[in-house]
């Protein structure tokens, strides 16, 4: 159910429009979906500008540079910065995952050093997780932290990554033990990317977004930047990556890329549309149950894992049909004059096979409900 | 969530009875006589219930609708309520009620009403029509009394093999008349977030029946659940019909209800087709509830009106 929101947050979401709608903001999100291939924006001042008002982790306390909202303030922004068509993957990795696995996970220390920095749109951060051939199989990665005195060395390659060139620190999941249980044994740590014994490299891809290779080359790691307990960084990940996953994102994706079909599809569209009206309706009541839920301190997987699957299909499906009702001109990049919808068309494209399988593949929701939720044998 | 109405409801429909009512209005293929009147004794029996619990004074009918498609009950009871939004309880008491409404031309001068109505459910055995029609003063809802001699019925032949009838009013006399075409909009659209409900607990119901086969049947040395290719198929029915319950459970739903009918005509329609599929040749055997759910889907997804309808008039009216 989408929750009834109070005079206040109905007043902040009239508010987050506001700087949003400003002219400024709109120039330099169309300025950024514009930019020469091969390039791409890290902050943007509009980040700044949420961050100035406390706004960008507006759910952070006062003193790590949030406003001490609630998790339905934060919702709120992220769906209206999507809508608005603000690039959020610097928002995603930085406020939603690194800065949330530091929030829940981190010392006092950690909190007051790389919190304030996140929250106020000066810095970022990003993953670096996944490495080649582990994909949905995270338990499987390789990269080494091998002790170096009271601290450790890094040694691994990690992949599909993003952001990195931008980051000024990572939150880098590495074996600092082996055994015969995968998921014991993965420490978390921060670690700052733009480092000797970090090499980062692109990996271009059809994505507006280039994906990093980074190589890490026995960089040095203290006890202070180990997140979590030593060994222990699989429970942190367990905890902190379905947090994530209210599938708010994917419905605001689809929400857009809707708005600007329903503008510009032909007539004779009208049962389609309607069609996927309703299932993007339907997505957005899905996401906001999770958000719920999370306000009330009682996330649910299965719903989480409905949430992620079905936005994400949604998004995916509202982009393909994009191309089915409107033809050729819907391929129309944003770099190109004759663009309709400043390109929304073609980014959401080529952007929706990664929604479903990023943050855990559909196959991954499909199998998780499967075994969980219907009790079918695995 | 649930009312204490609905509750008591569902208690009613306890595990002696839900197998009754999931057959309680269909015709069996092979019986010769006494089938019928057997079923219409359990449809009189749990009317009674149904009326004696409150299901007419129900506050939550959205619930109350999504349970009564989760055992498939067929009977007058959505219609009724409906009515029972158009004229004032005093007129028809806890009568039962047949919606016989459609925008199609009719005579109704003098206080008598000509017209012929298709697939009106259960008019064999309601005590009113709500009878609607269009002429020079729009759309108009009269209601009859079921049993003047001037009404003729028809039982139709079906894919349902339920108790849907054509009915004929030649000059039957009008008990009352309702309100404007506004409240009969009104009505509408809460009957259609009922029949999408209803819909969505058929659609529940025919999957809890796939998924339960589908743990116990093995194929190739396992049960064919363990599977990817049906798991998967299963949990994604599951997690549309969680989506759709989302739509017709919203405050909002009234709003949309038409887009919500059809998706949710779409959904049940999916779902018991699938359910037909992972069940394979034994699905389609008269004792098992697959073929059930499948055929009476069928019946359930378009009675108040097609998805493609629906959609073009959601469409035009947003």
């Amino acid at each position: 159910m989408m929750p009834v929101l109070t005079p206040e947050q109905q007043h902040f979401r009239d508010e987050v429009r506001r700087l949003l709608s400003d002219e400024a903001v709109r120039d330099e999100v169309a300025q950024a979906r514009r930019m020469p291939y091969g390039q791409e924006t890290g902050l943007l001042d509009v980040h700044r500008r949420l961050g100035k008002l406390g706004w960008l982790a507006v759910n952070w306390p006062e003193r790590y540079g949030g406003a001490g909202g609630t998790i339905v303030e934060k919702a709120t922004l992220t769906e209206e910065m999507i809508r608005h068509g603000v690039p959020d993957n610097v928002h995603t990795l930085g406020i939603d995952i690194v800065g949330l696995a530091i929030f829940l996970f981190g010392t006092p220390e950690q909190k007051e050093r790389f919190l304030p920095g996140l929250a106020r749109g000066e810095t970022m951060a990003n993953v670096l997780f996944s490495e080649p051939g582990v994909g949905s199989d995270l338990a499987s990665l390789s990269t080494r932290a091998e002790p170096d005195g009271d601290g450790w060395r890094l040694y691994g390659r990690k992949i599909w990554n993003m952001k990195a060139q931008h980051s000024n620190f990572a939150l880098c999941a590495a074996r600092t033990s082996t055994g015969p249980v995968n998921h014991f044994g993965i420490t978390l740590f921060l670690v700052p990317v733009q480092s000797m014994g970090v090499v980062i490299e692109p990996h271009w891809s059809m994505w507006e977004e280039r994906f990093d290779i980074v190589t890490l080359d026995g960089i040095r790691i203290g006890r202070e930047d180990v997140l979590g307990e030593v060994d222990d960084g699989w429970q942190v990940l367990n905890k902190v990556l379905p947090l994530e996953r209210t599938g708010l994102d994917h419905s605001a994706k689809a929400e857009r890329t809707l708005a600007a079909l329903r503008e510009h599809a032909p007539t004779g569209c009208e049962q389609r549309l309607m069609q996927l009206e309703t299932r993007v309706r339907a997505g957005r009541l899905l996401a906001w149950r999770c958000v719920a839920n999370l306000h009330d301190g009682r996330p649910d997987e299965v719903h989480s894992a409905t949430a992620k699957w079905y936005t994400s299909e949604t998004a995916k499906e509202v982009a393909v049909a994009a191309v089915e009702l409107l033809g050729l001109p819907a391929l129309l990049d944003a770099r190109d004059p004759e663009a309709i919808a400043e390109g929304v068309f073609d980014a959401a494209l080529r952007e929706s096979p990664g929604l479903t399988l990023a943050q855990g593949s559909s196959e991954m929701m499909l199998f998780f409900v499967a075994t969980s939720k219907l009790g079918l044998p695995s | 969530m649930t009312d204490a109405v609905t509750t008591a409801i569902e208690g009613f429909f306890d595990e002696d009875l839900a197998p009754l009512v999931r057959r309680m209005a269909d015709r069996p293929r092979s019986s010769g006589g006494g089938g019928d009147d057997e079923s219409r004794e359990i449809r009189a029996m749990v009317w009674q219930g149904l009326v004696g619990l409150g299901a007419l004074d129900n506050s939550d009918t959205v619930q109350l609708a999504e349970l009564l498609g989760s055992v498939l009950y067929q009977g007058p009871l959505l219609d009724t309520l409906t009515a029972r939004e158009l004229f004032q309880s005093d007129a028809i008491g806890q009568a039962p009620v047949a919606l016989a409404v459609a925008a199609e031309q009719w005579s109704s001068q003098g206080g008598l009403i000509n017209a012929r109505r298709t697939f009106v459910g259960f008019a064999a055995e309601v005590d009113y029509f709500v009878v609607g029609g269009v002429d020079t003063a729009g759309l108009r809802l009269a209601l009859a009394r079921a049993d003047h001699p001037s009404i003729s019925v028809r039982r139709y032949e079906e894919t349902g093999r339920g108790e849907a009838y054509e009915v004929e009013f030649a000059r039957t006399p009008v008990t009352a008349w309702a309100g404007s075409s506004a409240e009969w909009e009104r009505a509408l659209a809460n009957a259609r977030v009922r029949q999408a409900a209803y819909l969505v607990g058929l659609a529940q119901a025919a999957l809890d029946h796939a998924v339960a086969y589908a743990k116990t049947r093995r194929q190739f040395g396992q049960p064919i659940g363990k599977f990817q290719g049906p798991a998967f198929r299963l949990s994604e029915l599951s997690m549309h019909i969680d989506a759709t319950r989302m739509l017709v459970h919203d405050s909002d739903a009234a709003a949309h209800a038409a887009a919500n009918l059809a998706a949710a005509s779409d959904l049940a329609r999916t779902v018991t087709t699938q359910t037909m599929q992972i069940h394979g040749a034994a699905g389609m055997l008269s004792d098992d509830d697959a073929q059930l759910y499948y055929r009476k889907a069928a019946v359930e997804s378009v009675r108040l009106g097609t998805p493609s309808q629906l959609r073009r008039e959601s469409w035009e009216t947003r």
